[in-house]
């Protein structure tokens, strides 16, 4: 095969730029990773899920009630839209285990039956025979947290009685991808598990002989989902129906979608940035090689090559490099994606994880990549067409410089050597601009990553710090008088005891309105605080609601207005209460009042859901013991486990992340300050050179192209925070939703580091960038003119 | 007139001074066992063909090259021994250099270039006199891309003489100008050479020239081939050219 004159030196200039290149190919290569890992556990996720929901027919609609006969279920399939409903038994329970100090707790679920709904993908074993009475599967990560197998025992506190249940196998099942135990707010599968065990057995458990306690219902593809569960309502109001609910109001499916939304962003942030970045390094480069290779040019066309060819020779050169990153890009990429993958296993329980290498994702990735590849060699390929033979055969016209900002330069007190440095930067605005721009990226990358450092430890401290102080809470089965909070101050350890009654309701507000729990609290609580806007503990109004801010927004509320609350248990009174203040929030939507208010309303006595305690750190375990052995536990709740579980799971995930990022940001800071130094090494090499011949140091002639650079860098560091700034607060945006809100907390310390570690990374280029400029040729520069 | 210099000991010692290039197999022998000596203050011309090593021989004095084998030394500094670092400083403290391309800093207005160097001296003289004494104080403003070449070869000069230095070291100075222009850098070159003091060694491919200078030094392949020196110095308006 024969090469073509210029398609050999598309090869040689390759490799006699080959660092540049290669710092090019890397940004590209960011951008190419992020877009395929994005878009690949994007789909992942997606497809997982939706292939996951088919194959087990998970359920469209669900309701929890208190109790109702088995022959409801027949009247809900009756609605039109619902295509098959089915009941269950769903409670909660406690784990009995001697080797664990501290309190877990298990929801227990009838197996689904024949043909029914929400089916177990069993991991391990085998199913439990429907004919007995203490077998049971559990799930796979419980199982897996707690070394547990088929063929092992677990004993547990099933309404107040102890039972040694039998595995017989492991499973997953759609409902509990995000398997989140009651209190939590992060999944612990260590604390808390699911058993499925067939449904008689839990019948006699829990005194439902012939009742079932929850519904699920699979409704007709294209059905009034809204109309369906206002009738599933009004059918089950009579037995303690706590309303009805979709699929987005799911626990699991709502986490899950959570994850995809952020995902979502990921995908529309980062990608397009390192695009740009390359873009713009890509312009950079190419506009100063045309420049040097003008009088090439100009030969090459004199003799009779066309402008187009010259031109696509040069987009040629570009092309091999975006070629070159996007295989780095997609090996990355790839590699990357299964480890998220991994990241995903480990998190949500899937039975089977779906991590498409889709060729369009591959496909995508590719021709955006070459996309803005190319768009950055347009304008230098754009001169090159237009430079005339005879006047690229001449030397370049004298670069034009301006003597202006005399005052500016007074001000600093600039040398001559740093009036070249500000004259350079000036000559090229738009260079110099793009470079500022490149660097400002990186830096707003690690803002807009590192802030979720601060912003967790401030909504634990928030949380837990200032808002629920207790150390643990009892949660009782039933609601008990108020004579049980006595009770809970006798159990070893408990310091303090505080009251609380959970009641479910839905809030409307116009046509808004959200199902959830009214909290009742003492009118000045002590250990669980509502807290205001400004973290000042709240106090309990007499009549009014205090509303978390998220769920004010969600109903489009302010202090003042009037919302209908609808009860959903007990008598089920409707009511309107006044919204008296609102508070800070960030996991779910929250509404607290005075628990003797919210008595009053339920009209049923003194009544109290459980107790928050402050504990004597001492007898902790024996508190934790006791408080099984109390009938009517329903589930005990420990503040340290609940924030550590938190930490942990974020910190693992957010320091993946981070890792990633800084990753990232460090590839575009190398690869702007090393090009940008090559350029301008290039550009100057004469004149530095020349500045050795007069006497000048290696140190003081590096140290004109550094402060160049230097300028550049410390330009970008301000641009860079706002940017970061910028994308934290879309990020926050996006990533606000009824399940979380984050609060946007940006300590000086997180713009600190970001500058630190992009100054590091200029640091790095330039050391690279040292040799070649002690290298400097002194007497070649004085043979030749330039 | 100044009459024969050499009031004190000489300021270059030059003792078989040989440089060879190495390019592969190929070798060139740039300079052939050189000795040369050269007076505080006297005005050396050096001619010769080219190709004739007076370049190589010039940055080596000079303290840009290093010699492959001899003795340079400047005063009681032995350049062939000193380190990169001490070349830098001797270059920076005591020699100024003109050449033929001028290499200004095109950044930099006339008056800027020169303090460039000012800047980083130990006793330069006002920016301004340097400019006046080649003659272009009122052009001090201007970036070297809007002078003349004689205006920025001179803008070169003043550069080169605003520190003082001791040796004004000068390659082909004219060779990008025409002749009206060379005699007015020359002129320069030769007030400057009386006014600094400065012994000043100049290479040209003009013989013309041989007639201002203390002494005249013929190179011929690597080696000294003719040396001759000028009982009465003219001034370059006095040269036929
Ligand atoms: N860097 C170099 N590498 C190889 N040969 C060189 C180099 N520099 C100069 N030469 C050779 O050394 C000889 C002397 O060169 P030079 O001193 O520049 O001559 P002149 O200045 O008298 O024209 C020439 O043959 C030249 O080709
Ligand atoms: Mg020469």
């Amino acid at each position: 095969m024969v090469i073509s004159p210029l398609r050999r030196k598309v090869l040689r200039d390759l490799r006699r730029l080959g660092a540049q290149a290669l710092a090019i190919a890397l940004v590209l290569a960011a951008g190419v990773a992020t877009l395929i890992l994005g878009n690949g556990a994007l789909d992942a996720l997606t497809e997982t899920r939706a292939r996951y929901y088919a194959d087990s027919r998970f359920a469209d609609v669900f309701a929890d009630l208190t109790r109702a006969p088995i022959a409801l279920i027949d009247e809900i399939e009756l609605i039109d839209g619902v295509l098959q409903a089915e009941g269950r038994i769903v409670k909660v329970g406690l784990l009995d285990l001697p080797a664990m100090a501290e309190p877990g707790s298990v929801l227990f679920v009838s197996l689904p039956g024949e043909g029914g709904l929400n089916r177990l993908h069993l991991r391990r074993g085998r199913m439990p025979d429907p004919l007995s009475a203490d077998e049971v599967v559990v799930s796979e990560g419980f199982a897996d947290a707690r070394g547990l197998g088929p063929g092992d025992r677990l004993p547990v506190l099933m309404n107040g009685q102890r039972r040694e249940l039998r595995l017989t196998g492991t499973a997953f099942s759609p409902e509990f991808i995000y398997a989140l135990g009651p209190g939590d707010i992060m999944p612990d599968p260590r604390r808390f598990g699911i058993v499925w065990m067939p449904r008689h057995g839990l019948e006699s458990a829990f005194d439902l002989r012939g009742s079932v306690s929850s519904v699920v219902a699979k409704l007709v593809p294209g059905a009034n989902e809204a109309a369906v569960i206002e009738k599933i309502d009004r059918l089950l109001a009579p037995y303690g129906g706590a309303g009805a609910e979709g699929r987005e109001d799911q626990v699991s499916h709502a986490f899950l979608d959570a994850e995809i939304k952020q995902l979502g962003a990921m995908v529309k942030v980062l990608p397009p940035i390192f695009l740009l970045v390359a873009a713009m390094l890509v312009n950079m480069t190419l506009m100063r090689l045309v420049a040097l290779e003008r009088e090439q040019i100009g030969l090459l066309k004199a003799i009779g090559y066309g402008s187009r060819a010259i031109a696509m020779h040069y987009v040629e050169f570009v092309l091999a490099i975006a070629l070159a990153g996007i295989a780095i890009g997609l090996v990355a990429g790839a590699w990357l994606g299964a480890g998220m993958a991994q990241m995903y296993a480990r998190f949500f329980s899937f039975p089977f994880l779906v991590f498409s290498r889709d060729p369009q994702v591959y496909g995508l990735a590719a021709v955006v990549t070459l996309g803005a590849a190319v768009a950055g060699a347009v304008r230098a390929a754009r001169s090159v067409v237009a430079l005339p033979p005879a006047v690229a055969m001449t030397p370049p016209a004298p670069v034009a410089y301006r003597r202006n900002g005399g005052w500016l330069r007074r001000l600093l007190g600039l040398r001559q050597t740093g009036l070249m440095v500000a004259r350079h930067l000036w000559r090229w605005p738009l260079r110099t601009g793009s470079s500022v721009l490149g660097i400002a990226m990186a830096v707003a990358i690690l803002v807009a990553s590192l802030w979720s450092f601060g912003s967790i430890e401030h909504m634990i401290h928030v949380t837990f710090g200032r808002s629920e102080r207790h150390d643990a809470q009892i949660v009782f089965g039933d609601p008990l008088p108020a004579s049980a909070a006595f009770d809970a101050r006798t159990l070893p350890g408990v310091m303090v005891v505080e009251p609380f009654r959970a009641v479910t309701a839905r809030l409307s507000h116009r046509n808004l309105s959200r199902k959830l729990t009214i909290i009742g609290k003492p009118p000045e609580p002590h250990l669980s605080r509502t807290v205001a806007p400004d973290l000042r503990p709240m106090a309990m109004p007499e009549a009014g609601l205090i509303l978390s801010e998220a769920l004010a927004e969600a109903l489009d509320v302010r202090p003042g207005d009037l919302v209908e609350v609808e009860v959903l248990e007990g008598p089920r009174p409707v009511l309107v209460l006044p919204v008296s203040g609102l508070s800070v929030g960030y996991v779910g939507l929250s509404v607290a009042m005075d628990i003797g208010a919210l008595n009053r309303i339920m009209r049923e006595g003194a009544m109290i859901s459980g107790v928050n305690l402050q504990l004597d750190p001492a007898l902790q375990s024996d508190f934790y013991a006791a408080a099984r052995e109390t009938p009517r536990t329903g589930f005990v709740g420990v503040r340290e486990l609940t924030v550590n579980r938190f930490r942990e799971t974020l910190a693992d995930n957010i320091t993946i992340m981070v890792t990633v990022y800084v990753a990232l940001a460090g590839i575009i800071a190398v690869g702007v300050v090393y090009n940008s130094a090559r350029i301008a090494l290039s550009e100057q090499g004469r004149e530095l050179a020349s500045l050795r011949v007069l006497g000048f140091t290696r140190s003081e002639v590096a140290g004109i192209l550094y402060r160049e650079l230097a300028a550049v860098v410390l330009i970008a560091q301000p641009l860079g925070w706002l940017i970061g700034y910028a994308i934290a607060q879309a990020m926050v945006a996006a990533f606000s939703s009824d399940l979380y809100r984050v609060s946007l907390v940006i300590g000086r310390e997180v713009f600190a580091v970001a500058s630190l570690a992009v100054l590091a990374a200029a640091l790095v280029s330039a050391a690279l960038i040292r040799g070649r400029i002690n290298r400097l040729d002194m007497i070649e520069v004085l043979k030749t003119r330039e | 007139m100044r009459g024969p210099p050499a009031r004190t000991g000489p300021v270059f010692r030059v003792k078989a001074l040989s440089k060879t290039y190495r390019s592969g197999l190929l070798e060139v022998h740039a300079l052939r066992c050189v000795d040369f000596e050269a007076a505080q203050g006297e005005f050396v011309v050096i001619l010769g063909p080219s190709g004739s090593g007076k370049s190589t021989f010039l940055n080596i004095v000079g303290g840009l090259d290093r010699a492959s084998s001899g003795e340079v030394w400047f005063k009681d500094h032995q350049l062939t021994a000193a380190s990169e670092a001490e070349l830098t400083r001797y270059r920076r403290d005591h020699v100024g250099f003109v050449f033929q391309f001028y290499n200004l800093v095109p950044s930099l207005t006339a008056r800027e270039n020169v303090q460039l160097v000012t800047e980083i001296a130990h006793n330069p003289m006002p920016v301004d006199d340097a400019l006046a004494l080649v003659g272009l104080s009122e052009r001090r403003d201007h970036f070297p891309a809007q002078l003349s070449g004689g205006e920025q070869q001179r803008v070169a000069i003043a550069r080169a003489i605003a520190k003082q230095p001791e040796v004004l070291l000068c390659d082909e100075p004219t060779g990008a100008l025409d002749s009206r222009t060379g005699i007015r850098v020359l002129e320069a070159l030769t007030e400057v050479n009386r006014a600094v003091g400065a012994t000043t060694l100049v290479i040209t491919h003009n013989a013309a020239i041989r007639d201002i200078a203390d002494r005249v030094v013929r190179f011929a392949d690597g080696r000294i081939a003719e040396e001759s020196r000028n009982a009465a110095r003219k001034t370059p308006a006095e040269v036929s050219w």
